[in-house]
């Protein structure tokens, strides 16, 4: 049973490129982009209980820094990715530190702020960063093939998440939840609680870096849209409509949602509606979300 | 000496919480700490196990000041503490909840088979190890005391701190804590002090009580020189007309 599932995913997984015409093919993509950014959000705001706004940020600092990189410096796309992860996960290291001791509305408040500043500042240096205009930077491969983003963005995907899994299931994941449940209590139990948080933060803050990183050098165009906060309350919504706190609720959120605001493009900006709206519904009828209601009704997650 | 306490203040705004209270804990010990509401016992816990620093005043374990240290320092230093409110980690099963407390401290080292093993002993050891799986949340109120306990346990400290364990529980429930805090001191052989306010687990379980009020330390001694100190009487009923 267990095997077949395995199979089910796996052929689910790699199908797509050979069965999707070249348009949902990209919904796909994006979809897994959105996967990598709403569950690295759910480790902090799920596992930790930090809710931050600046994750869109970070996707933003990864992305520019990674297109930047190639466009002035000559440095290839891969290493600007790596690069872009770095320094979205120090920049998330100083953030944190500064805000996690606030903790609760003030890291929200704080981590909002940073966010529209680096919007700001993106959008206004002009001469570096093409404004709204858009930066064009170079793609990842010499041969433009979405059937290559598609394995990359899986296989990353996939990394991210069973680093996720994995840190979840150490010793450190322990710690985390300990500090969701009760941040005096853990304290009292030795856990450093700062510490801890502070990790979280950092390794969530550089996973959005990454993706973002990715995402810019696969639409070839990166513009202050991929840091704003817009795109951020996406992120929220599709961690909390998939249900937060659990592993699986995040990539479901990603995915349907992605694939909803498809359907609904035509409508222009009422989809922003729409999204509010259905997390209203949630929020109210199934705070855990849709993976929430599915283990309860005897799925298997 | 054991733990120390030495001319400990603190007042929060204007109003002034402890004044100036010493007190000494000899291993093995175990330490009642009574008095009226709002004299004090819980903001001594407080400063003993860092949730803040004193205004004034030092506190040493085994010689070593640790004074202003954070919780979770004073936690791998070797003093455990319970809740008046009972704080487990409710949406952890029972054997996370001891995990937690080993992971924080030395007894988080060596390999997780021996580790689940030493936190089900625990379990075990405060009569909970059926409830290992199940989730905090679940639990009856003298369960989830129980569970902090084996938590606190969990980080071997040289001092528990207890706070208002028996509160909440009826009579046959009070025998049992009274049973485990009495096997925490002879079986594990550590030093207990321990907030109550039901007096018959006190005179029967300590061996020195101290008693406070208005932030002062107003008497120390055995149970029964206690209760009969005229300061305590006069703290708990009032003065007397006569």
């Amino acid at each position: 049973m267990r095997l077949v599932g395995l199979a089910l995913i796996i052929g689910g997984a790699v199908l797509p490129p050979f069965v999707l015409n070249q348009y949902w093919l990209h919904v796909a993509i994006i979809s897994l982009f959105y996967v990598m950014m709403a569950s690295s959000w759910n480790l902090i705001a799920g596992y930790t209980g930090q809710v931050s706004f600046a994750h869109a940020a970070f996707a933003g600092v990864g992305a520019y820094a990674s297109g930047m990189l190639a466009l002035y410096a000559g440095v290839h796309p891969a290493v600007g990715v790596m690069a872009g992860t770095l320094l979205a996960g120090i920049l998330g290291a100083a953030l944190g530190g500064l805000c996690i001791r606030m903790g609760g509305i003030y890291l929200s408040l704080t981590t909002l702020g940073f966010s529209e500043i680096l919007r700001i500042i993106i959008t206004n240096e002009e001469q570096w960063t093409r404004g709204t205009m858009g930066l064009q930077v170079p793609g990842l491969f010499t041969h433009y093939s979405k059937t290559s983003y598609y394995f990359l963005f899986l296989g990353v995907a996939l990394a991210l998440l069973l680093l996720m899994r994995w840190i979840l299931n150490s010793d450190m994941g322990l710690a985390f939840r300990a500090v969701l449940n009760d941040e005096l209590a853990a304290a009292t139990s030795g856990i450093h609680t700062v510490r801890v948080r502070l990790l979280a933060f950092t390794v969530s803050s550089a996973m959005a870096g990454m993706a973002g990183a990715l995402y810019g050098h696969y639409l070839m165009l990166i513009t202050p849209d991929i840091p704003s906060l817009g795109q951020m309350f996406l992120v929220l919504a599709m961690a909390v409509i998939g249900g937060m706190g659990s592993f699986a609720g995040p990539i479901v959120g990603a995915f349907v949602l992605e694939v909803l605001s498809e359907y609904i493009r035509i409508y222009g900006e009422y989809h922003v509606l729409l999204f509010g709206l259905v997390a209203l519904v949630i929020a109210r009828f199934a705070p855990e979300g849709i993976a929430g209601v599915a283990s309860r009704s005897g799925w298997k997650r | 000496m054991l733990l120390e306490g030495l001319e400990l203040a603190k007042s929060f705004g204007g109003l002034t919480a402890l004044r100036g209270v010493s007190f000494q804990l000899s291993p093995r010990e175990v330490v009642g700490l009574i008095g009226p509401n709002g004299s004090g016992k819980t903001t001594l816990f407080n400063l003993i196990s860092g949730v803040f620093p004193p205004d004034a005043g030092k506190v040493f374990l085994e010689r070593e000041e640790i004074t202003g240290l954070k919780p979770y320092q004073i936690c791998r230093k070797g003093i455990g503490r319970t809740f008046q409110i009972v704080r487990p980690f409710l949406k952890m099963t029972c054997l996370e909840n001891v995990l937690v407390g080993m992971v924080g401290t030395s007894g988080g080292n060596g390999p997780r088979q021996a580790r689940q093993e030493q936190a089900m002993a625990e379990l075990k050891f405060v009569g909970l190890s059926q409830w290992a799986n199940r989730m905090a949340g679940d639990l009856t109120l003298i369960q989830k005391k129980q569970l902090e306990m084996a938590r606190a346990l969990a980080t071997r400290p040289k001092v528990l701190l207890l706070d208002e364990v028996l509160a909440g529980l009826n009579p046959s429930e009070v025998l049992q804590a009274l049973e485990l805090i009495e096997e925490v001191r002879t079986r594990r052989g550590i030093t207990v002090f321990w907030v109550e306010h039901v007096m018959g687990a006190i005179m029967k379980a300590c061996d020195r009580v101290i008693v406070l009020d208005q932030g002062q330390k107003i008497s120390e001694g055995s149970p029964e020189e206690v209760v009969s100190d005229p300061a305590v009487i006069r703290a708990y009923l009032g003065e007397s007309d006569a």
